[in-house]
């Protein structure tokens, strides 16, 4: 590299101020394609605990459409970072993908990626937010320099492109694009950082975009403008995004598709106005009464019984979920429910099977 | 009853060349809290919530204003007796996580406090495990099951509900909720709201819940009054249901505008309005303190600081008021233009 960093961040800057017309940034380069599709199959990851290998994703299956915001909701420990994780075939030790496929259109099954050609998957296919990732940029350098590392360690020829690029991404989230470029990470609010950590996944023009809480930590209006831009660029970028999320309202409020996890399984999965308007698994419909909200009779929320599982708690055998069921059956003791597929909705639930006794379809809680 | 005027708070930040700046943490804040009553604290990052709820339980100090705890002005008593007022007021920890000691059992957690305050009261050492299992059980956990074990064994839920029965071991009076349930998991957050309900109509507790998620507010029992703080001034108050479902003010319309609307359920209000800058502290104090951020800015709002005053008779704007019970806390806003705007979600058809 002969152009130092701070010339190649100042070269790149336009000698007039950004001004009306089209908003750069909005599109990803011509060559980029349609926004992928993924198809998750019997996908198992366990990490290694004092009591053995325990399963912390228990054959995940779930198909999410090209194009569209999915959420990945569920309480803490139920596998949804996991789960992100695995789409970039990145679970560390003490993880270990111990099963099942990942198939990302274009780049095929990402589990049997290696080396390099899993590193240049990640961000030029896949690009990610990590949990936390406010506090996961670099505080020694300038998000800048950590541009450039991030361009020089993918290979990409036209440094000078992708520094333009950032600063329109950046630009069109709101942001001082120039400033935040020459800015190190304690001179940024967490907003900022969201935005920052949303480019750096997006710069190298990745069409599958994994965000891991992007907005857990922020302040609820500033909460409410990033998840205004993840929309936006989305539908602009033409992305297939995924986001994870414990707070089902963060999830409402921006995707089109839910998937609902528990103890290392998806338990439902469908369109995000049918899921929270007719929930059809137990879990689901528990949670949902469980919301405080802003209007209602506060009287008729009930929390759900019982506790959340733990790897070690969880059920070997059987529905990991029937501890806490108002309509478990003996069945769910011994056999684990398969996702079943009606229409748009799928649900792993004996209850919901289409052959389940009148007793436990009938019901509606 | 616990009441507060004028509390002012500055933090000097130092360390910096041009010889730091002061961060105006309260900007004399009036509160009072009624035996058994509830009162909640919202307002984004920043805007003196932990502040204002760590002097009202007596660890932290303030410039001027005065704290009447019973009757008694705090500044009239010494050191000693003071602390022994503030006593009666416990703060709860945010983090179930971290305000447990992870290599205590539940049971020495329990003990110390109690043996401390057997000794006090002078009542034999049976006292304390009877007492230890009674406090389990009136925050609905099962003492044989919880006293033995270590805090990492318990779920978010519990431990929550174990450092409030540690709090209760003094026999407060009141309880300083920060961010108490915004930790919890959603399937358990309501029985831990329940639980300080249920704690205020069983033993006459009163709550002083801090929160930015401005439902839960509505969870912690009936006559509930809300206090929306905007960087260290009180903008709005009243009844926790006026003020939510009749906000006035536009910071207070903001913040609810920006909850999550659960479509399927919920539609967006109709009115919900954003603020037309980012939160930035740094900008000077003249005016109304949202007068930046503020759609509806006149030229009055910059040049005049707007004092709370009670929301107008007949009503403003197309809603009406909710109707005032007697006796109960006024709405009251701090903005001279106030207007009511439908912007919490409505439910779906
Ligand atoms: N490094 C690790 N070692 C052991 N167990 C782990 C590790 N990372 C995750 N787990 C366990 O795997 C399960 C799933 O964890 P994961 O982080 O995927 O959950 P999550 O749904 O993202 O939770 P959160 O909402 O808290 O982020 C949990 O029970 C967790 O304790
Ligand atoms: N010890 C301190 N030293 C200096 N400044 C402080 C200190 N504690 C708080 N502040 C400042 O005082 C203001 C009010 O802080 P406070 O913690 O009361 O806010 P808060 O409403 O509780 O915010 P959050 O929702 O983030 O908990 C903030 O600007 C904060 O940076
Ligand atoms: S499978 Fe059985 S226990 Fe599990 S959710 Fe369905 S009814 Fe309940
Ligand atoms: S006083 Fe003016 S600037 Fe302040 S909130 Fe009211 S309308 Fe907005
Ligand atoms: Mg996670
Ligand atoms: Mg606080």
């Amino acid at each position: 590299m002969t152009m130092n960093a701070p010339r190649l961040l100042r070269r790149s800057r336009p000698a007039g101020t950004v001004s009306g017309g089209a908003v750069p940034g909005g599109a990803p380069r011509p060559d980029a394609g349609p926004p992928p599709g993924v198809r998750v199959r019997d996908l198992t990851v366990v990490y290694k605990t004092p009591l053995g290998e325990l399963p912390a994703l228990g054959g995940v299956s779930l198909t999410i459409d090209p194009g569209t915001i999915t959420g990945i909701v569920g309480e803490s420990g139920s596998g949804k970072s996991t789960l992100a994780l695995s789409l970039l075939n990145a679970v560390q030790p003490p993880g270990r993908i111990a099963g099942g496929s990942v198939e990302v259109d274009g780049l095929g099954d990402v589990l049997k990626l290696k080396g390099d050609e899993l590193r240049g998957a990640r961000g030029r296919h896949l690009g990610y937010v990590f949990q936390a990732a406010q506090n996961s940029l670099n505080p020694l350098k300038t998000v800048g320099k950590q541009l450039l590392d991030l361009g020089r360690s993918h290979g990409v020829d036209d440094l000078a492109a992708l520094v333009r690029d950032a600063r329109a991404l950046l630009e069109r989230m709101g942001l001082d694009g120039a400033r935040v470029l020459d800015s190190h990470q304690h001179e940024l609010s967490g907003g900022m950082r969201q935005r920052v950590g949303i480019m750096l996944a997006l710069v190298l023009n990745a069409r599958l975009a994994i965000l891991d809480e992007p907005t857990t930590a922020l302040d609820m209006i500033t909460q409410a403008t990033i998840l205004r831009i993840v929309r936006e660029v989305h539908k602009e970028r033409g992305l297939t995004t995924l986001m994870v999320t414990h707070d089902i309202g963060v999830a409402a409020e921006v995707t089109d598709r839910l998937a609902v996890m528990y103890g290392g399984r998806v338990v439902e999965h469908g369109p995000t106005m049918d899921v929270l308007g007719a929930p059809s698994h137990p879990y689901t419909q528990g949670l949902i009464r469980a919301i405080p909200r802003l209007s209602g009779d506060p009287a008729e929320a009930r929390a759900l019984p019982g506790r959340p599982p733990t790897l070690g708690t969880l059920p070997t055998q059987g529905c990991v979920f029937r501890e806490r069921c108002p309509l478990r059956m003996e069945v769910c003791e011994t056999s684990a429910p398969l996702p079943v597929r009606r229409e748009e909705r799928t649900v792993a639930c004996h209850a919901r099977e289409p052959y389940a006794s009148a007793a436990g379809r009938g019901e509606h809680a | 009853m616990i009441s507060g005027t004028g509390i002012t708070k500055t933090y000097r930040q130092r360390g910096n060349v041009l010889g730091g700046r002061d961060v105006r943490a309260l900007r004399g804040v009036d509160f009072s809290i009624p035996k058994g009553g509830a009162v909640s604290f919202i307002g984004e990052s920043g805007c003196g919530k932990t502040t204002l709820g760590r002097i009202i339980a007596g660890l932290e100090t303030y410039e001027s204003g005065e704290i009447v705890i019973d009757g008694t002005p705090m500044s009239s008593l010494r050191p000693k007796r003071r602390e022994a007022e503030f006593r009666k007021i416990q703060l709860i920890h945010q983090d179930p996580y971290s305000a447990l000691n992870p290599t205590r059992t539940i049971h020495q957690t329990l003990e110390a406090p109690l043996a401390l305050r057997a000794r006090r009261t002078g009542r034999p050492s049976s006292w304390v495990d009877d007492r230890a299992e009674e406090l389990l059980s009136l925050v609905g956990i099962d003492p044989g099951y919880v006293l033995g074990r270590y805090p990492h064994q318990l779920s978010g839920g519990m431990r929550q509900r174990v450092v409030i029965a540690r709090a209760l071991t003094v026999d407060p009076e009141m309880l300083v909720a920060d961010e108490s349930v915004s930790m919890i998991d959603v399937s358990m957050r309501l029985s831990v709201l329940a639980l300080l309900k249920d704690l205020r109509e069983r033993l006459g507790v009163s709550v002083l819940f801090i929160t930015h998620d401005i439902a839960t507010a509505r969870y912690i029992g009936d006559e509930g009054e809300l206090y929306v703080l905007y960087r260290g001034q009180v903008v709005e108050r009243g009844l926790t249901e006026s003020v939510i479902s009749g906000p006035v003010h536009p910071y207070t319309q903001s913040l609810l505008s920006a909850i999550p609307v659960l479509h399927g359920l919920e539609r967006p209000g109709r009115e919900r309005v954003v603020p037309t800058e980012a939160l930035d502290e740094r900008h000077a104090d003249s005016g109304c303190l949202f007068a930046r951020r503020c759609p509806f800015r006149t030229e009055r709002c910059t040049a005049e600081l707007p004092e709370l005053m009670r929301v107008e008779e007949p009503p403003i704007g197309g809603l009406a008021p909710l109707p005032e019970a007697p006796g109960a806390a006024p709405h009251e806003h701090a903005c001279f233009h106030p207007v009511r705007r439908s912007v919490i979600p409505e439910e779906a058809a």
